[in-house]
C-alpha cells in the first residue's frame, strides 16, 4: 500500500465532522489517518455515518499503527492511528459503545496487552468449560452449559443457556475453545507455503480463505492473477458455497426429523464433494488456489462438469420444492430466531445472516474481486429475519451459484491462457484481501517482508456473526436452539483460528 | 410425506458395499502419500515438507503419514519419489506404523472385538472436537449419509459418552479442550477405544509446535487407531473404525 504524502480531500459520503487526513482513496479502499487520541472519536463518527465495523488490528506496515476497518457503501474504510515504537495503542476504546467491535477488540487486548484486562471477569480467548456464571436469578431458573463437547458430530464451542425451562432468558456464546494460534503460525512462511495453513483455518471454507489470502498477497506485491485463474477460483468458490449451504439445509431437515429430506440433501452435498474431488483431487478444493493464480486446470472435462451440474440442479429443484412444501419443516423455521434489521446492523453481521434480515451485503457485489467483476451477481435477500429467511437466502444462493458456474464454464471453454503468474520472491508490501465465504464476508490483512509473511490478521465471518447469536432468541424456546444454530451456518474453527 | 418416500425409493440402492467390495478413489485423488523410491535421497529433501513428515537418514527416506497434510509439495518437487496412493486405506494401530518403512510397535490395547466379541455388531460412537479445522467433522458426518450408511455395519452415534464404546477425536488438542477430553474419556465404560481422526489428531499437523496445541491426541491419552489425512476421506475413516473393532485387520482383509 503506497501512502501519498499530501493529504487529499475527504470523499463526499463521509461526514464533514470527521477529523482525519485522507491518505488514499479508490481501488475499493479509503485510508484515513488520525492521531491516537482522536481514534475513538473518529471511529464513532464513522459508525454513526452508517459504516459497518469489520475488524480492529495492530499493523506493522507501512508503519506501526492501530487500525480499525469499516465497510461503507461497499468500500473498505481503514482508520489508521500511527504509533511510535514504544507507544501503546488507545485500547480498549471501541467495544464499550460498539457491540460489533467487542470481541475483536477484546481479543486484541488479551493477546497483546493482557495487563490491561484488570481483575474483572473472564477471558474471551482462554475459555474454561467448568467456569460458569449465570446472571439471571429467580424461581426455577437454571444455567445449562451446552458444549464444548457437543451432542453429535459438531465442532467445539460452548453456550451458556439460562432458562426457566422453556424460555431462553439469556444466552452467552463462548468461542475460542479451539484457538490453535494459526495467525502466529503464518509468520515467517513464504506465501505459497502459508496458504496451506490458511486453507486449514476454516476447513469447510478452504477456497474462500485461500482466495482472500492470495488476493492480499497479490495486492501487496502488485501482481494481477491471469483471467483464467480468476475463473477457476470462482468455480471452486461457488462449489464450496453449494456444499456449505446444502450442509445447512440437510442439518435443518435432520433437526425436524425429516429423515428422507435429510438423506436427499446429504446426497446432493456428497455429489458436490465428489465433483470437487474430481476437479481438484481434494473433496475440499485444497491445493489449487495459490498466490499468483491457480496451480492447475480442473481435472474433470468441462462437458462432464456441466453434465454433473445439470443432474445436481435437477435433483435440487425437486428437493427444494418438497422441502418448502413440507409444513412440519417450515413451521419450525418460520418465526424462529428472528433478528431485527437494526440489531443486525449494530452487530455488523455479514453473509446469509445479514441477508436474511434484508441487508444486501455481499463482498462479491460490494467490492467485486477476481472474476466477479465480470460475472455479475444477483444478491439473494429475504426480509423476515427468521431461520426460514436464512434458509430461503441459501436456496436463492444455490440457484445463483449454479448460474455463475455455468457462466464460468462457458468462459473457460472459450478462452485459453496462463494459470499463474510469478510474483517477486523477495518482495515486500502489505494489503487487505477479501472474499465472500459461504458464511459471509472474509477479510485478511497480510504484511509481506522480503518474500516472507511477517504479520497476518483474519477477520472471519463466523466470529462476527456469532456475537449476534446471543440475541437470536427473542421469543424462542430451548427446543428451537438447534434450528437457530444451524440457520446461522457458522464454523467455530473460523472464529477461533 | 408420501412424495418424499417415493423420491427416496426412486433413487434405488446407492449404498456402497464396502468393506465387502473395495472402494477406490477417482484418478487424481489426493489419497495417502506413498514412497516410490526410498534410497539415495539428497539431505535437503526434508525441507520440501511444511510439517516435517519427511526425514532422511544416510540417504534413506522415511515418510510419516501421521504428519502428512496431503499438501502435495513433495509430489510436485520429486514426482519420481513421492505419489498419492490409489487406495483410501491408511489407518494404523500404532503411531510408528504410520511411518512408511519403519518398524511398527504393538498397539496399546487389544482391539475391541477381542475384548468383547459381542460388541462387534453394535458399536456406539461418540465424537469430540479438540481443535480441528472443521473438515474432519464433515467427513465423519458423511459416514451416516445414504452413500456410506455406516449403520449397516452396526455403528451408531451416541450423544452420551457413558454409552460410548469408541471415542473419535479430531484436532491436536488445544489448551482449552484438554480437560474436557480427559473427562469425556474417563466416564466412558470399559472396554473402550480411542480413535484419532485426521493428521491434526495424529500429530498436531500445521498447528503443532505453537503454544496452543499439544501436538496430537497421544500426548494426552493412549490412542488405539490413528487415521491420518487432512482431512481423511469417509472411506479412510470407515476403515479405521472397522480396524478399531476388529472387523478388518490392518491389511484390509475382512475378519
Amino acid at each position: 500500500m503506497s501512502v501519498t504524502e499530501e493529504p487529499i480531500g475527504l470523499p463526499d459520503h463521509l461526514p464533514e465532522t470527521l477529523d482525519v487526513d485522507c491518505e488514499t482513496s479508490g481501488n475499493d479502499e479509503l485510508w484515513l489517518r488520525v492521531a491516537a487520541d482522536g481514534f475513538e472519536k473518529a471511529a464513532r463518527t464513522l459508525s454513526d455515518a452508517g459504516a459497518r465495523f469489520v475488524t480492529v488490528l495492530l499493523a506493522g506496515s507501512p508503519e506501526r499503527a492501530l487500525m480499525a476497518v469499516f465497510a461503507l457503501r461497499g468500500d473498505l474504510v481503514v482508520l489508521r492511528a500511527p504509533l511510535g515504537a514504544d507507544e501503546a495503542p488507545p485500547l480498549p476504546s471501541l467495544g464499550a459503545w460498539l457491540p460489533a467491535a467487542r470481541w475483536a477488540e477484546r481479543e486484541l487486548v488479551e493477546r497483546f496487552y493482557p495487563e490491561r484486562m484488570g481483575q474483572s471477569g473472564r477471558w474471551l480467548t482462554r475459555p474454561d468449560a467448568s467456569q460458569l456464571d449465570g446472571r439471571v436469578t429467580g424461581l426455577d431458573v437454571f444455567s445449562l452449559p451446552f458444549g464444548p463437547v457437543r451432542s453429535g458430530v459438531f465442532e467445539a464451542i460452548q453456550f451458556l443457556i439460562e432458562t426457566g425451562g422453556e424460555d431462553v432468558l439469556r444466552l452467552e456464546t463462548r468461542p475460542f475453545f479451539k484457538h490453535r494460534g494459526l495467525e502466529a503460525r503464518l509468520v515467517g512462511l513464504a506465501p505459497e507455503r502459508a496458504v496451506h495453513v490458511v486453507e486449514r483455518i476454516a476447513g469447510i471454507a478452504s477456497v474462500a480463505y485461500a482466495s482472500a489470502f492470495s488476493q492480499a498477497v497479490e495486492r501487496a506485491l502488485n501482481v494481477e492473477p491471469p483471467a483464467r485463474a480468476q475463473r477457476w477460483r470462482a468455480v471452486h468458490a461457488e462449489l464450496e458455497r453449494i456444499a456449505c449451504h446444502l450442509d445447512v439445509i440437510a442439518k435443518e431437515a435432520e433437526t425436524t426429523a425429516l429423515y428422507v429430506g435429510q438423506a436427499r440433501f446429504q446426497l446432493l452435498k456428497e455429489q458436490t464433494m465428489r465433483i470437487r474431488a474430481a476437479l481438484t483431487g481434494s473433496r475440499f478444493g485444497r491445493g489449487v488456489v495459490v498466490p499468483g493464480g491457480v496451480r492447475f486446470d480442473g481435472r474433470m472435462g468441462l462437458d462432464d462438469l456441466l453434465g454433473q451440474l445439470d443432474s445436481l440442479e435437477r435433483d435440487l429443484r425437486r428437493d427444494r420444492r418438497l422441502f418448502l412444501g413440507t409444513a412440519s419443516m417450515t413451521d419450525r423455521l418460520i418465526g424462529a430466531g428472528q433478528l431485527e434489521r437494526e440489531l443486525v446492523e449494530r452487530y455488523g453481521a455479514v453473509g446469509p445472516v445479514a441477508r436474511g434480515s434484508g441487508i444486501s451485503t455481499d463482498a462479491r457485489h460490494e467490492r467485486p474481486y477476481g472474476d466477479y467483476r465480470r460475472l455479475g451477481l444477483r444478491v439473494s435477500t429475504a426480509r423476515d429475519g427468521d431461520a426460514m429467511a436464512r434458509v430461503n437466502v441459501r436456496f436463492g444462493e444455490l440457484a445463483e451459484s449454479l448460474r455463475i458456474l455455468r457462466q464460468s464454464v462457458d468462459h473457460l471453454r472459450r478462452r485459453d491462457g496462463a494459470l499463474i503468474v510469478p510474483y517477486p520472491r523477495d518482495g515486500s508490501g502489505a494489503a487487505f484481501g477479501w472474499s465472500e465465504a459461504p458464511q459471509g464476508e472474509l477479510v485478511i490483512w497480510v504484511e509481506v517482508h522480503n518474500g516472507l509473511v511477517q504479520r497476518a490478521h483474519v477477520a472471519s465471518p463466523s466470529l462476527r456473526n456469532w456475537a449476534l447469536f446471543d440475541h437470536a432468541f427473542p421469543k424462542d424456546v430451548l427446543t428451537d436452539f438447534a434450528f437457530i444454530e444451524h440457520s446461522f451456518g457458522l464454523t467455530p474453527a473460523g472464529a477461533d483460528r | 410425506m408420501l412424495e418424499w418416500i417415493l423420491r427416496g425409493l426412486a433413487k434405488g440402492r446407492i449404498t456402497t458395499r464396502y468393506p465387502h467390495a473395495p472402494e477406490r478413489p477417482a484418478p487424481g485423488f489426493v489419497g495417502p502419500l506413498v514412497l516410490l523410491d526410498p534410497d539415495d535421497a539428497p539431505s535437503q529433501l526434508p525441507a520440501v515438507c511444511p510439517t516435517g513428515a519427511i526425514t532422511v537418514e544416510d540417504g534413506h527416506v522415511n515418510v510419516d503419514r501421521g504428519r502428512c497434510i496431503l499438501c502435495g509439495d513433495c509430489v510436485r518437487a520429486a514426482p519420481d519419489r513421492f505419489a498419492f496412493s490409489e487406495r483410501y486405506e491408511s489407518a494404523a494401530r500404532s503411531r510408528s506404523a504410520l511411518v512408511l518403512g519403519a518398524e511398527s510397535e504393538a498397539p496399546v490395547r487389544p482391539v475391541l472385538g477381542e475384548q468383547a466379541g459381542a460388541l462387534r455388531r453394535s458399536v456406539h460412537v461418540r465424537h469430540i472436537d479438540c481443535g480441528s479445522d472443521g473438515s474432519e467433522e464433515w467427513e465423519i458426518q458423511a459416514l451416516w449419509n445414504p452413500y456410506y450408511d455406516i449403520q449397516r455395519l452396526g455403528f451408531f452415534l451416541t450423544a452420551a459418552p457413558r454409552h460410548a464404546d469408541i471415542l473419535l477425536v479430531t484436532g491436536g488438542v488445544t489448551t482449552a479442550m484438554r480437560a474436557p477430553l480427559e473427562r469425556t474419556w474417563e466416564v466412558m465404560p470399559e472396554p473402550k477405544a480411542l480413535v484419532a481422526v485426521g493428521t491434526d489428531a495424529c500429530s498436531g499437523g500445521l498447528a503443532a509446535g505453537g503454544d496452543e496445541v499439544a501436538g496430537g491426541v497421544d500426548q494426552v491419552l493412549p490412542v488405539d487407531v490413528y487415521i491420518p489425512g487432512s482431512p481423511p476421506a469417509p472411506v479412510t475413516i470407515l476403515d479405521g473404525l472397522l480396524q478399531a473393532v476388529g472387523l478388518v485387520n490392518p491389511q484390509g482383509a475382512v475378519a
